[in-house]
């Protein structure tokens, strides 16, 4: 009778939660639907969205993006007092799952005052984010993402007219990285490991095609974002190949990674890091290289940047002071055209529309239909020094 | 606690057979032969399946005395490498620790045994002793709570970020070259890792084996009631029991952290199922069965991962999960219920 009892006050429970996340999941895909085409007052206070890993194990590099973000944004509420720029942060963690970036796409979307959203940052979530966006009527733009299929129009849905980004996509990256590798590096045999992520396998495939185009031998592998063990993986590199290319997203791995390889006395074999790496202090095996985006060393903005932060220039949250900049121009245009209300339709159109004559990327920023930058664009080479800093080689 | 019969032996010459097959495969006919590779994947495993068998023991341990399944241990694993990390970091940090390594290495393991073990009575006291007379269902459900809570007041108090213990720097790149510069590498972290996992089964076993409580312990575990009556606080019992199997899941954490570096919230997830599966594997219930268990998932992750790919070695460790289930359910060095007709 006990028994019985227990089996049933169990079965309520569990029952009491699905209705109740169920009801509440109901609950919002009316608001956010409505949200998505609500006119908005514009007023003196206009509201964006930040999709980035603030917490979790890619955070280094997504509070690099905030800082940029924020950067952007004081510089704007200076000299716009009357249309001052209101930015909501959502906590997205990337290298944890998947689902945070879908939570923080649908609280953007349910919240009718966002117009527009930067981020999120890692291509996987760019992905699994795109149905709310859309849902929520909501243009994104990345200073991140750089999966080359995320604009294809297919590949993992359609979200052309509400993606884009200001970052080159990794057709670019995977050819700079091979470049590097074979002409100054000269490398005749190097180790490929990806970290099952769209975003690495799509990197670590291009390079190897060009590398074996070039008769360079390779051996591939692969590790997953929640592996810490890597002896095994370790195990199987042979130790006369001179390179390891690890496109990965997670710093914190790919240290953990580099002191393993040491100690297993394999530490003469270089590592190769890809944009996501570009954490200082963080990922600092000396003598690592790593391709990071482009910008202008020359520009005001970046300068002063780089001497507020004691000379670390962040390189990596660069891309997302542009998307802030593309985001808040699109929204400003859409406030004027509609006489003081504007709706997330007219703000993607604007963003559509982006024309900056110069930017801190060292070149000027639109968009084709795709949502990629019109023009193209190389990215750097650095490589660790022994104080942790990433210096610009390439 | 599981006694060796016939159909363990038959048990254990069976792995025999397997492991004979698979190492004649492995050395000579798969793509990467030769005994060196091997006998790297095996270290490797070994160190790996001396932290899934702490882990494993404190599964074992509190199965044998209640018959519960404590899947909150994986997570009371989880804080203590975050108890360790946080000693390591009040000390000094692996760069500049403020006093000599190897005494702060030992603050760390006391440190994490410690806190884990009050963590682990304290569940016991507040999450499972109330439920010990409800329905099965009831402290199983209270388990998987007392995990979520955990995992998430981490979360909360902590944040999501990694902390890295750095142990390599601590202590040090080097290691111990079998057959030469070319041979089999072990690095002295590795070393620790297994002569402190043996150290700790030797004395959890000498507790057991040879001492008043753990005589007090096996009573408990053989008939509750009865122990009772012959003047055994089985509520004592069982609270020490939880204390001692935590202490060894923290001492596992600490491991776990100097020798692959990165901690974080979510670790004791997998982790504690791994350690779950070795102690299914070997025997739920069976002190050398959880040994034998977590040397065996170390063994064959390893192997896995050499010789096939990072993506299949979980597929493979909890396929044999599911082979053991069907075939042995009482595990390697289990022997099944009996059963009054």
């Amino acid at each position: 009778m006990l028994r019985k009892i227990g089996l049933v006050a169990v079965l309520a429970a569990l029952i009491s939660f699905v209705v109740a996340t169920t009801a509440s999941g109901s609950a919002k895909a009316p608001r956010s639907a409505a949200a998505a085409t609500a006119s908005v007052k514009c007023g003196k206070v206009r509201t964006i969205g930040m999709a980035a890993p603030i917490t979790g194990p890619a955070s280094d590099i997504g509070n690099q993006q905030v800082r940029w973000a924020k950067y952007f944004v004081k510089r704007w509420n200076k000299k716009h007092s009357n249309a001052r720029i209101k930015m909501v942060m959502g906590d997205t963690q990337l290298g944890v799952d998947t689902a945070f970036a879908v939570k923080a796409a649908k609280s953007f979307a349910s919240n009718s005052k966002i117009l527009g959203v930067v981020g999120p940052a890692g291509s996987q979530e760019v992905v699994a984010s795109t149905t709310a966006y859309k849902q929520g009527g909501l243009g994104f733009v990345s200073g991140s993402a750089s999966r080359t299929t995320l604009t294809d129009g297919h590949t993992d849905g359609n979200r052309r007219g509400y993606f884009y980004r200001t970052v080159p996509n990794d057709a670019a990256q995977g050819p700079a990285v091979a470049n590097w590798m074979t002409k100054k590096l000269k490398w005749k045999r190097v180790y490929i490991i990806d970290d099952q992520e769209t975003y690495s396998q799509g990197l670590a495939d291009g390079v190897q095609k060009i590398l074996n185009g070039r008769g360079v031998t390779t051996k591939r592998d692969s590790i997953s974002q929640k592996d810490s063990d890597f002896s095994s993986a370790i195990a199987k590199i042979p130790s006369n190949y001179q390179g390891i290319y690890i496109p990965w997203q997670l710093a914190p791995q790919a240290q953990a990674f580099g002191q393993q390889l040491q100690a297993a006395g394999k530490g003469h074999i270089k590592l190769f890091g890809s944009d996501g790496l570009f954490a200082p202090g963080v990922w600092k095996i000396t003598g690592s290289y790593d391709s990071a985006f482009p910008y202008n060393p020359s520009s005001k903005v970046v300068q002063t940047y780089v001497k507020a932060h004691g000379g670390n220039g962040e390189f990596f949250g660069l891309p997302s002071y542009v998307a802030a900049q593309v985001v808040v121009g699109a929204v400003t245009r859409a406030c004027k055209a509609g006489h003081g209300k504007t709706t997330r339709a007219a703000v993607r159109k604007q963003i559509a529309k982006t024309n900056l004559k110069t930017s801190i990327l060292g070149f000027s920023v639109g968009f084709q239909k795709s949502g990629e930058m019109k023009l193209p664009a190389a990215y750097g080479i650095y490589q660790i020094q022994k104080n942790g800093s990433f210096k610009r080689i390439g | 606690m599981a006694s060796t019969s016939r159909q363990v032996l038959g048990n254990l010459a069976g792995l025999g057979v397997l492991l004979a097959i698979w190492v004649v495969y492995a050395v000579y006919f798969s793509p990467t032969q030769g005994w060196t590779f091997f006998f790297q994947l095996t270290v490797n495993g070994i160190i790996l399946g001396s932290i899934y068998a702490l882990i494993a023991l404190g599964y074992s341990l509190v199965y044998g005395i209640l018959k519960l399944l404590n899947f909150a241990h994986g997570d009371v694993y989880m804080i203590g490498s975050f108890i360790g990390f946080g000693v390591l970091t009040l000390l000094g940090g692996p760069l500049s620790p403020a006093i000599p390594v190897a005494l702060l290495v030992l603050c760390m393991f006391v440190a994490a045994m410690l806190g884990s073990g009050v963590l682990g009575l304290a569940i016991e006291r507040f999450a499972y002793r109330p439920l010990r007379d409800a329905p099965r269902i009831a402290p199983l459900i209270s388990a998987l709570g007392v995990a979520f809570f955990l995992e998430n007041s981490v979360l909360l108090l902590f944040g999501a970020d990694y902390r890295n213990y750095d142990g390599y720097d601590l202590i040090s790149y080097n290691g111990i070259h079998l057959g030469g510069e070319a041979g089999v590498f072990v690095s002295y972290l590795g070393v620790l890792v297994i002569s402190g996992a043996l150290l700790l089964m030797v004395a959890l076993i000498a507790l057991v084996r040879w001492s008043r409580f753990g005589k007090a312990m096996r009573a408990v575990s053989f008939d509750r009631e009865a122990a009772a009556m012959m003047g055994i606080d089985p509520d004592r019992v069982i609270a020490i029991t939880f204390l001692v199997g935590s202490a060894l899941g923290g001492a596992a954490g600490v491991m776990f952290g100097l020798v692959y570096s990165q901690i974080y919230y979510l670790i004791g997830f997998l982790a504690g199922l791994k350690g779950f599966t070795a102690a299914v594997v070997g025997g739920i219930g069976s002190i050398p069965g959880a040994m034998l268990g977590g040397l065996l998932v170390g063994l064959v992750e390893s192997w896995a991962k050499g010789y096939l790919n990072g993506n299949v070695a979980d597929l493979v460790v909890f396929g044999i999960l599911i082979g053991v289930m069907l075939l042995r359910p009482s595990g390697l060095l289990g022997t099944p219920a009996l059963q009054k007709v």
